[in-house]
């Protein structure tokens, strides 16, 4: 029923949109250009093959020592246009939609400004550093603040995270290490949230995207447990910081909670298809980690969203590609300046 | 006089006497002690110079490795975590985690530098361990206490933690490899500049100072020689005029006996007489 008013009014609101994106999926760099990046010996080599893709206006204006690091930038800087544009072009759902997709960043932009301000650093400074994508209209305010409370009553909350603070965090203990934790606390309301957003959203959409979050959920559970275990995070406190969606929620994340070393954690997953495949590619492959496959799933995912139409996680999907596509990019190109031979084709070929 | 030293070239401006033999041989003896002993400090330094060089090669090879495997890892963090958990660890660093302490060694004389690391999460990490022994480690104290340590392995708690640990464990060795380096390339320098002070104090004694003192020594020694070869034939001298008086006065003695035996066998002998007093006269004036 409801894919069937996906069918008739999609169009109406998001076609254009969506053809938009499709047009920007198929501009993504292919297996063949890949290999002709790994082919090259310096980064002048890599920006005369990336003037063959649809980063050619990127890298034209600059001075030649390029670093890796400044090609990464600029392909950043692209894909903030793409998605302003795209942004611009929607209409209230999937505004909001875009929105969400944009909250992760902002968490992470918030909690750098947040840091720098406990050290006194200049703001200008730590604005440079921010995701633009994540960019927020108080951002630039957060100077005048002193105190954790002003910093919630003056800025945060006009910001759409607002509500995340609210109920998660207490103010009284603003430490680089509660940071830590308060990032983590944020992302997970986040991802709860976004969760059923994407379910009140309905149809294909909310078939596509749950999964995509579902699996971001249980990535972050497990990642958080690996992270902890040497760490004097303690059970309750890892506890809390398990999303509460995903395929290990429940008794995945509970017996994780209470795992100590690194392989009962692995004997807990191995209980779960999807984990015990991904485990199991990582253990075969020497050079790779479970992080790797991680990533290869998650591009999998988003590949996925383009096969099915009338929905949103395509946006979600492109967003994810052209992120990894960047980290590819960056990756090479480090690997070329460093001449690290042996390495470079472990990034993850998209299409 | 001067050309009469022996062995010519350089020597020292000193009167030739029996005393200052004694002392420029003093002197000598001296110059080659302290030969000796240099000569064994060098030996010495040099030893180590060679242990030192060889180690330094080891450790500029190994560092060249080490820094590329640490920058390889901080490539792969960035590939997995992103670009930007570089901004946020730059932000929490509020003290060096990792500091270089500095005392000295003595090596035959030679004060070199010695560079200590002191490890700053080390101790917080230790003392954690304490902690988490004693009083199940969750106290809020405890807590507080260790928040740099904490905040490391927290970083990338969501993503990538594992690689950016892998990161600083490589930078981390890196930086222990340069810090040694750094001490054995100050020792080399020092020792080295050590060992060529103190070979040319050797050469200087070998080739300048003793030969000098052994020409002086040689120079003295003929000239004293030849001062008693000129007393001895001094003497000698003395001793046939010596001779030769007493044999005329022998010869006069018996030729007075004689004529006092017969007056008329000679007739210039009253002439002989004149002329042999003269000549005794005269002598006793030129010797005496």
């Amino acid at each position: 029923m409801e894919d069937i008013r996906d069918l008739v009014a999609f169009n109406v609101d998001d076609g254009y949109i969506e053809a938009l994106v499709r047009g920007y999926k198929s501009s993504l760099l292919t297996s063949i250009d890949y290999v002709n990046l790994t082919q090259c010996e310096t980064l002048e080599d890599v920006r005369m093959h990336l003037n063959g893709t649809e980063y050619s206006t990127v890298l034209q204006d600059e001075p030649s020592p390029l670093s890796p690091s400044v090609i990464a930038e600029k392909c950043s800087a692209k894909l903030v246009l793409d998605f302003q544009y795209i942004r611009s072009q929607s209409t209230y759902p999937l505004t909001k939609f875009l929105d969400y997709l944009t909250y992760p960043y902002m968490i992470d932009n918030l909690v750098l400004l947040v840091t720098g301000t406990l050290h006194e650093r200049d703001i200008g400074e730590l604005l440079e550093k921010c995701n633009p994508l994540g960019t927020f209209p108080a951002m630039s305010t957060l100077s005048i603040v002193s105190t954790p409370e002003e910093l919630y009553r003056e800025i945060l909350i006009d910001t759409p995270l607002a509500p995340y603070f609210a109920e998660c965090v207490s103010f009284d203990d603003l430490t680089e290490r509660n940071i830590e934790i308060i990032r983590n606390v944020l992302y997970k309301a986040y991802l709860e949230d976004f969760y059923q957003f994407c379910k009140k959203i309905g149809g294909t959409t909310e078939k596509m995207m749950c999964e995509i979050l579902q699996f971001e959920a249980d990535r972050r559970t497990i990642n958080i447990t690996l992270n902890s275990l040497g760490s004097k995070l303690s059970r309750e406190e890892r506890e809390n910081l398990y999303p509460s969606i995903g395929s290990l929620v429940p008794e995945g994340t509970w017996k994780l909670a209470r795992a100590e070393d690194v392989q009962s954690v692995h004997s807990i997953l191995e209980s779960y298809d999807l984990f015990r495949r991904l485990l199991q590619s990582s253990a075969d492959n020497p050079g790779k980690s479970l992080e790797d496959a991680f990533i290869e799933y998650e591009v999998q995912l988003s590949k996925k969203t383009f096969e099915q139409q009338f929905h949103y996680g395509v946006f979600y999907g492109f967003l994810k590609l052209r992120e990894q596509e960047i980290r590819n990019i960056l990756w090479i190109c480090e690997c070329i300046s460093q001449r690290h031979r042996s390495g470079i084709s472990n990034y993850v070929t998209i299409f | 006089m001067a050309s009469s030293g022996g062995g010519g070239g350089d020597r020292l401006q000193v009167v030739p006497s029996r005393m200052t033999l004694t002392q420029i041989k003093g002197r000598l003896s001296g110059a080659n002690k302290g030969h000796s002993m240099l000569k064994k400090k060098s030996d010495a330094l040099t030893v180590r110079l060679r242990s030192i060089l060889k180690q330094v090669l080891e450790r500029k090879n190994q560092s060249g490795d080490l820094c590329r495997e640490a920058l390889i890892s901080l490539a792969v963090a960035k590939y997995i975590v992103g670009e930007e958990f570089k901004v946020h660890i730059l932000e929490n660093v509020d003290k060096s985690s990792l500091k270089v302490s500095f005392h000295s060694e003595n090596i035959a004389g030679v004060t070199i530098p010695l560079f200590d690391k002191v490890s700053m999460d080390q101790d917080s990490t230790e003392e954690y361990e304490k902690d988490t022994n004693d009083g199940g480690g969750v106290s809020n104290q405890g807590l507080s206490n260790h928040q740099f340590h904490s905040f490391v392995s927290l970083s990338g708690l969501s993503k990538g933690g594992q690689q950016i640990a892998t990161c600083s464990e490589n930078f981390r060795k890196a930086a222990d490899n340069l810090i040694s380096l750094a001490e054995l390339q100050t020792c080399f320098t020092l020792l080295d500049e050590a060992v060529k002070v103190t070979n040319r104090r050797v050469n200087a004694l070998e080739n300048v100072v003793i030969p000098r003192l052994e020409n002086t020594v040689a120079y003295i020694i003929s000239e004293l020689d030849e001062l008693e070869r000129e007393e001895f034939f001094r003497l000698k001298l003395v001793q046939n005029w010596k001779e030769r008086e007493s044999k005329s006065a022998q010869e006069e003695r018996e030729r007075l006996e004689r004529t006092s035996q017969g007056f008329s066998s000679f007739e210039s002998v009253p002439q002989r007489v004149v002329d042999g007093l003269t000549l005794n006269e005269e002598d006793s004036d030129i010797i005496f």
